[in-house]
């Protein structure tokens, strides 16, 4: 399958700031995750993508349409979700779809019935038909994500589409992203700073820092094979007795606040399972085992690795 | 990890709750999307589409506007007269404030609106190319504006014909008015929606669009006035070509009956005047496309 956003040494260089450093970058279809701290690149990403905003050097395709020539085509089948407010508040969420959706070039028909389905599909009821300057952030984010979808695009930009909601209106915000790449069939690239969000409905992860790719792998790839399993007992000294038990059996441990962390893949080649050592031990012991689970690891730990090792270029990773 | 379908069995057949369904059907391409913008925007310029309270200030001043037409109508009616008491293109020069209010107050509905609520944003992303969203929101305002103008000359143009005045005479000044509606809503609407489009408040492009028209216009009649008084008419003739209405006014001079104060003496002068019009309307449009170049590429 052609890949939907495919990026060759795009630069964007606004004089004072490089935001894009010949960035070279495949995105296919999915959810795919576009982390980075503010001012890393990912918005500037978006505006060039949608064909907005000049490059400076290099060029990207988009559905595969050129962005530089073919900018009315992406646009016609793409959807976005900018960060900042963007809803007129004297029109209510219902006339605003329609309306925008007859921008995407939909009949004015057939844009009522798409903004009546998006509007269902992104949970705004009965609101719909109030005007918008009167919603909750969370009520806005919503009409946001309709007029994204009201066209039916292949893909959808969405910038920052969690920004200040609560939490129950951020996993709902969230668990509706998810939908759209996984049951909707439309690509899906959604930026955020906050990396724990992103783990959770992302397929892939793409890592900006200072306008280069940092790191783009499926989001498994960076959660997965840390080999270490937590462990958490209770009873007197605990923690303490439980080491030196484990290590005696030839397991190495190490403290991380309450727990222990143990690493799984020492005792690979030993018959005994480490999961069994583990509860055995706490058994003999006499200590209640609270915990025995895999360590994810989070995103925010490509930062720690891979962020020290591309700041000084010079370090090669093995 | 369990596979999530493993629930169904193999080729068998189940009812999927999909939700979602793909829109198959067709894709207008730029000519119906601009069409589609130009009627929103002529809808919201008079409220409609809008809150309830934003229709109320335009239909007011529409209603007051049509009021000295309706009463001229009304005397016709029961009094008969030979003449209407107000000429075609007069009309426009005597309601002057109320087209400057109407023009400054609703250009922002069109321009400034969608660039305070980021609007213009979600526009962008979208495949008009920003100038011929100029242009479109440029002709939602003209036409709102030439409604404003041309409904009193139909309202004064079938009373004339009620009062069966001559036909052939009524229709070649009302041909005229509405050609000369036509070049001030030109200039009006090239003015006041430039101005809005380099604001993002609307009270300060309300402000801004009547302190041009109005003001600038009182200005103007002000030296057209004293350059009458004191016996140097050339001086009004000059100073009238800096104003939408002056000029107006100028070009009324000089195809109508109706005169203003100092109007444009000698073919080279009321040349100027028909010149400098549409001029302005179109180095204005042309400013509104580069202005919103320029917004999208920010």
């Amino acid at each position: 399958m052609e890949a939907v956003v495919q990026t060759r040494g795009l630069t964007k260089d606004y004089g004072s700031v490089l935001a894009l450093d010949a960035l070279d970058l495949e995105i296919g279809a999915g959810t795919t995750g576009l982390v980075g701290a503010n001012g890393a690149g990912k918005s500037t990403l978006l505006k060039i993508l949608l064909g907005l905003v000049p490059a400076t050097r290099g060029g990207a395709r988009v559905l595969g349409h050129e962005i530089a020539t073919e900018g009315p085509a992406i646009r016609a089948a793409v959807g976005y979700l900018p960060e900042h407010d963007c809803l007129p508040p004297d029109v209510s969420a219902s006339d605003f779809v329609v309306h925008m959706a007859m921008m995407s070039g939909l009949p004015r028909v057939a844009a009522r019935e798409r903004a009546a389905e998006v509007l269902r599909h992104v949970g705004l009821a009965e609101e719909r038909y109030r005007p918008m300057g009167g919603y909750s952030t969370g009520m806005k984010q919503k009409a946001k994500l309709a007029q994204a979808l009201a066209h039916d695009p292949r893909l959808v930009l969405l910038d920052e589409p969690t920004n200040g909601l609560d939490p129950a209106a951020r996993d709902e915000m969230l668990g509706l992203v998810q939908r759209i790449g996984r049951d909707f069939g439309i690509a899906v690239i959604v930026t955020s700073h906050l990396l724990g969000e992103l783990e959770r409905v992302s397929d892939h992860v793409v890592v900006l820092d200072g306008g280069r790719l940092l790191r783009a792998s499926s989001t498994d790839e960076f959660l997965d094979a840390t080999g270490v399993l937590l462990v958490e007992v209770l009873g007197d000294d605990a923690q303490a007795r439980m080491a030196q038990a484990l290590n005696r059996s030839g397991v190495a441990t190490v403290a991380r606040g309450t727990m222990l962390t143990v690493d799984a893949t020492a005792r690979a080649s030993d018959q005994v399972d480490v999961h069994d050592l583990i509860r055995d031990t706490a058994s003999d012991l006499g200590l209640g085992l609270v915990r025995l689970q895999v360590d994810h690891r989070h995103i925010e730990d490509v930062f720690a690795t891979d962020g020290a090792g591309a700041s000084s270029p010079e370090v090669s990773h093995d | 990890m369990t596979d999530p379908t493993s629930a169904t069995p193999e080729g068998g057949s189940v009812i999927h709750d999909l939700g979602y369904r793909p829109y198959t059907g067709p894709r207008l391409g730029p000519a119906a999307i601009a069409r589609a913008l130009v009627v929103t925007g002529f809808r919201n310029a008079f409220g409609l589409g809008r809150s309830g309270k934003s229709k109320v200030l335009p239909f007011v001043l529409l209603g007051i506007n049509l009021m000295p037409a309706l009463v001229i109508g009304g005397v016709m009616v029961f009094v008969g007269l030979k003449r209407l008491p107000i000429g075609y293109a007069q009309y426009a020069s005597t309601t002057q404030v109320l087209l400057g209010i109407f023009v400054a107050s609703q250009a922002p509905v069109l321009f400034s609106r969608d660039l305070r609520h980021g609007t213009i944003s979600l526009y962008l992303a979208r495949p008009l190319p920003s100038s011929t969203y100029a242009l479109a929101r440029w002709s939602s305002l003209l036409g709102a504006t030439l409604v404003f103008l041309l409904l009193p000359i139909l309202l004064l143009y079938a009373v004339a014909l009620l009062g069966e005045l001559d036909v052939t005479d009524q229709t070649r000044d009302a041909a005229i008015a509405v050609g000369l509606a036509l070049l001030l809503a030109l200039a009006l609407t090239g003015v006041a929606g430039l101005v809005a489009s380099w604001s993002t408040r609307r009270g300060f492009a309300v402000v801004a669009t009547i302190a041009v028209l109005l003001i600038g216009n009182g200005i103007v009649t002000a030296i057209q006035g004293i350059s009458q008084e004191e016996g140097h008419p050339r001086a009004g003739e000059v100073a009238g070509l800096f104003s939408p209405y002056s000029l107006y006014r100028g070009l009324m001079s000089t195809w109508t009956d109706t005169h203003g104060p100092t109007p444009p003496t000698g073919t080279a002068m009321q040349a100027a005047y028909l010149v400098v019009l549409v001029a302005l309307s179109v180095a204005c449009v042309a400013a509104l496309v580069w202005r919103y170049r320029r917004v999208a590429t920010a």
